[in-house]
């Protein structure tokens, strides 16, 4: 950049001799003065020079109209500036040739789902302070009540009595307080002993500046908790020395120490480092900034919805936040804004100092296994006193254009609700399940035993209607074809894959859902067991939404991973479908992945099942109970007084 | 006497030389404002569009990164909103049916931008949350592609230039708030 052209003057030969006259030296002087100026003159001008030198390699001409105009590149999500693909939308190979798909209302409206929340019409994003309380789980959301995109955010509100039946309840709180004016952001609440309720939660406020504000029910009494108040002191925390101002926000739950002091933690980042601060308190009013970090990790960015609780080791239960001892082992989960995807890592909580330490660092917090594979963001867990169990939620936001949502009018749907609790057997996974209470919703079944599926077939599944369904599945790969495979030294992964039309000796197999009669529409979600030149088999858990529409303006990725598969244990799928969204959880929850589907064709009566096997060597048999799913009628809550907010 | 007298001469013109050097390399390496555009421009897929659009405006010599994006959303606004007067004005004039069709597929996404996707933007920016900065632009780039494909069967794309320019400031726009993660 700078023109370190040496600037030497040649050496001016000029010797005077000092015996000549005097008229002599005064030209001296002269050629001496303009060489002065001459060099002066040089020197600006190369100065001039070295600021046109930061033209680089850019200075092409802006492109010409030509008589044929050249087709526009479809901009990937997490443009040219080197950011990784595989967290962006790809579009289909073939998009060049496509043309960008009308939308139709029937299409649009069936893509709406039937028993997953989602509010009426608009925007949401993260889940926000779930819990339950006197007999009703409260669910709350960030919200745009004016558009299916983010803005103007807000917390919405519904209760249920089952954690699938929700009755929207009105607005729980608005942006009215110059400490929330931009938006009432992400928080999460705490149970004080005397059983109320503290929620602490993010404002941006007037200045785009992220603080913790306090807020609390205006009625404890009120089992609805329809209306809130917040504190009149806020914001409780602004950012510290150190932190940006916008990079501080979704405070946890608390959970308290053996001083009997409220903790919590919060995400933030210091260059690319992401990282969770931790705060102690006695009232949520004033707060003490620990010294040390919670955990930070290198090149994760900024950790946005931290949490952070305790899971057992012996029992099938939840825990509350509070549990800690010998028996239990902490997950420490962040949402991480560069890449928009869940982690999680299991380890050890040390008190002391207040510090999280990953059983195994090379898949620490941030760079190792995730909730989910898919679409699946924000998450968030809380104890559930009611059922002794933790409860996980999580934000599915769509994989279409926002011109589609503008014309459909709403925007996002969370996850089934999950159960969450350490996987005993192999200590390193989690395992999530869909809430118990989901089984309220089925209605008839259709049960399969042994259907074989040879190498290269496809079986179609006779189950009536099939966009509203729970799916259980257990495979069984033919032993022979697992012995007789030739290893190889090639990697797999599900999402650089071609998906299912890649075939390998043992795999793809598994379901084709939101199929078509003619499969030209097909969403699959399958296993493929790899074999490596040590004879060892890994099995691959996917979900290839390639060919999941026609449409071209819709995500075509595809997701998954690798599902650790124990001895003895059969290939199991328990696949949720629900319109646009399906969720599926391999092994009993170890490997989960949730994607969206925007058929044209596949839609209504005419979306089909199939089993299918695109191996080449192995057959497979497949048992299957599949239900028709009703749907949770979710809906505003009948008869509400209308209070004033 | 004489030699010192031109030796020092000699040495006073090397010294003013370099110190103008070194002082206009240290301007650079301060990163002024136009420094930050060429460096920030460059990590955008329009080097060229990107520089000439902030450059266009006077709040770009001082603005840091979040400031150039908020000044390339203004001006994607702009262009977005002057194309869809374009498109709505072509409407009116067109007896052609293919065209039709199309010009109005193309009020539908440009509406998606102008009123949706480039508002997205400019708050996810303005309130530190980038990532929405990011769907909203790009979302904003592949509208205008989808307008540009419905053109592909066509003999004439009449808004081909100011469709392009809000593609590519699109994709400029969503490139610099990325920078904000």
């Amino acid at each position: 950049m700078v023109d370190t052209r040496p600037f030497l003057p040649v050496s001016s030969s000029d010797g005077s001799n000092p015996s000549e006259p005097l008229a002599n030296r005064c030209k001296t002087m002269k050629v001496l003065l303009s060489i002065f100026f001459g060099l002066l003159v040089v020197g600006l001008f190369a100065a001039l020079l070295a600021s046109n030198v930061t033209e680089n390699g850019h200075g092409s001409l802006a492109s010409s109209t030509t008589a044929k105009p050249e087709p526009l590149r479809r901009v990937s999500r997490g443009p040219a500036a080197g950011v990784s693909e595989k967290s962006n939308w790809l579009f289909g190979k073939d998009d060049e040739n496509g043309v960008a798909f009308p939308w139709n209302n029937s299409m649009l409206s069936w893509q709406r789902t039937a028993f997953h929340f989602q509010p009426e019409r608009n925007w949401m994003n993260d889940p926000n302070g779930p819990l339950f309380y006197k007999g009703w789980y409260h669910f709350f959301y960030q919200y745009n009540p004016h558009a299916p995109v983010w803005g103007d955010i807000v917390w919405g509100h519904a209760v249920s009595k089952d954690l699938i039946h929700w009755l929207h309840l009105p607005l729980a709180m608005v942006a009215d307080k110059t400490y929330d004016k931009s938006g009432v952001w992400t928080g999460s609440a705490t149970f004080l002993p005397d059983g109320k309720i503290v929620m602490l939660y993010t404002g941006s406020d007037a200045e785009a500046v992220q603080v913790q504000n306090l807020a609390y029910p205006a009625d404890h009494s009120d089992p609805l908790l329809i209306n809130w108040v917040k504190f009149t002191g806020n914001p409780v925390l602004v950012p510290p020395p150190g932190i940006l101002s916008k990079d501080f926000r979704d405070p946890t739950t608390a959970w308290l120490t053996s001083e009997g002091k409220w903790r919590f933690a919060i995400g933030s980042k210091i260059n690319k480092t992401g990282i969770a601060l931790v705060y102690d308190t006695k009232d949520f009013i004033t707060y003490e900034k620990l010294d040390g970090l919670l955990r930070a990790v290198d090149g994760t960015g900024m950790w946005e919805c931290v949490d952070f609780f305790p899971v057992s080791k012996t029992e099938e239960n939840g825990l509350d936040t509070s549990v800690n001892g010998p028996d239990v082992k902490h997950v420490m989960k962040v949402s991480l804004d560069d890449d928009k995807n869940d982690y999680y890592a299991i380890g050890t909580y040390h008190e002391k100092n207040a510090t999280f330490i990953p059983d195994d660092p090379t898949i620490d917090v941030g760079i190792g296994l995730r909730y989910d594979y898919g679409v699946y963001y924000a998450a968030k867990t809380f104890y559930d006193q009611n059922k002794n169990r933790r409860v996980l939620w999580g934000w599915i936001k769509e994989s279409d254009s926002e011109a589609a949502d503008v014309k459909k009018g709403w925007a996002s749907v969370q996850s089934i609700p999950r159960t969450i609790l350490l996987d005993q057997k192999t200590g390193t996974h989690l395992l999530q399940w869909p809430v118990e209470e989901i089984d309220s919703l089925r209605l008839n079944s259709y049960e399969f035993n042994q259907v074989k599926v040879q190498a290269g077939s496809v079986v179609p599944l006779e189950v009536g209607p099939a966009t509203q369904l729970d799916i259980l599945a257990e495979f069984e790969i033919d032993k022979e074809a697992l012995e007789k495979a030739t290893g190889s030294n090639v990697t797999f992964s599900c999402s650089s894959s071609g998906g299912t039309v890649e075939r390998g000796a043992l795999g793809p197999f598994g379901l084709l859902v939101l199929a078509d009669d003619s499969l030209s529409e097909q969403t699959p979600v399958y296993f493929y067991i790899a074999k490596g030149s040590d004879g060892n088999l890994k099995t691959f858990f996917c979900n290839d939404q390639s060919r999941s529409s026609e449409a071209s303006d819709v995500n075509k990725q595809i997701y998954g991973s690798m599902v650790p598969v124990l001895e003895g244990e059969n290939l199991s799928l328990r696949v949720l479908v629900d319109h646009s969204i399906i969720e599926s959880f391999a092994q009993g929850g170890r490997t989960v992945i949730t994607s969206r589907a925007y058929p044209t064709k596949a839609i209504y009566g005419a979306a089909k099942l199939f089993l299918f096997n695109n191996a080449t060597e192995a057959g497979v048999s497949a048992s299957l109970r599949i239900w028709q799913m009703n749907s949770a009628f979710i809906r505003p809550f009948p008869n509400l007084d209308n209070k004033s907010q | 006497m004489k030699n010192t007298f031109s030796l020092a001469l000699l040495q006073l013109s090397f010294c003013f030389t370099f110190f103008a050097l070194t002082h206009i390399s240290a301007l650079e390496l301060h990163g002024h404002g136009a420094s930050l555009i060429e460096t920030t421009c460059q990590r955008t897929p329009f080097y060229n569009l990107c520089v000439s659009t902030l450059r266009s405006d006077p709040r770009s010599s001082g603005a840091d990164v979040a400031g150039l994006a908020r000044i390339g959303a203004d001006k994607l606004k702009a262009k977005a909103t002057a194309t869809l007067r374009q498109i709505t004005a072509l409407l009116k004039v067109t007896k052609d049916p293919n065209l039709t069709t199309a010009l109005r597929e193309c009020v539908d996404y440009y509406n998606a931008i102008v009123k949706y996707d480039i508002p997205e933007a400019v708050e996810a920016v303005v309130k530190g949350d980038p990532k929405f900065g990011v769907e909203g632009a790009t979302d904003a780039a592949n509208e205008a592609d989808a307008c540009g494909r419905g053109f592909k069967n066509q003999p004439r794309f009449p808004i081909y230039d100011s469709n392009k320019v809000v593609h590519d400031l699109s994709a400029v726009v969503a490139s610099i708030v990325q920078l904000l993660l």
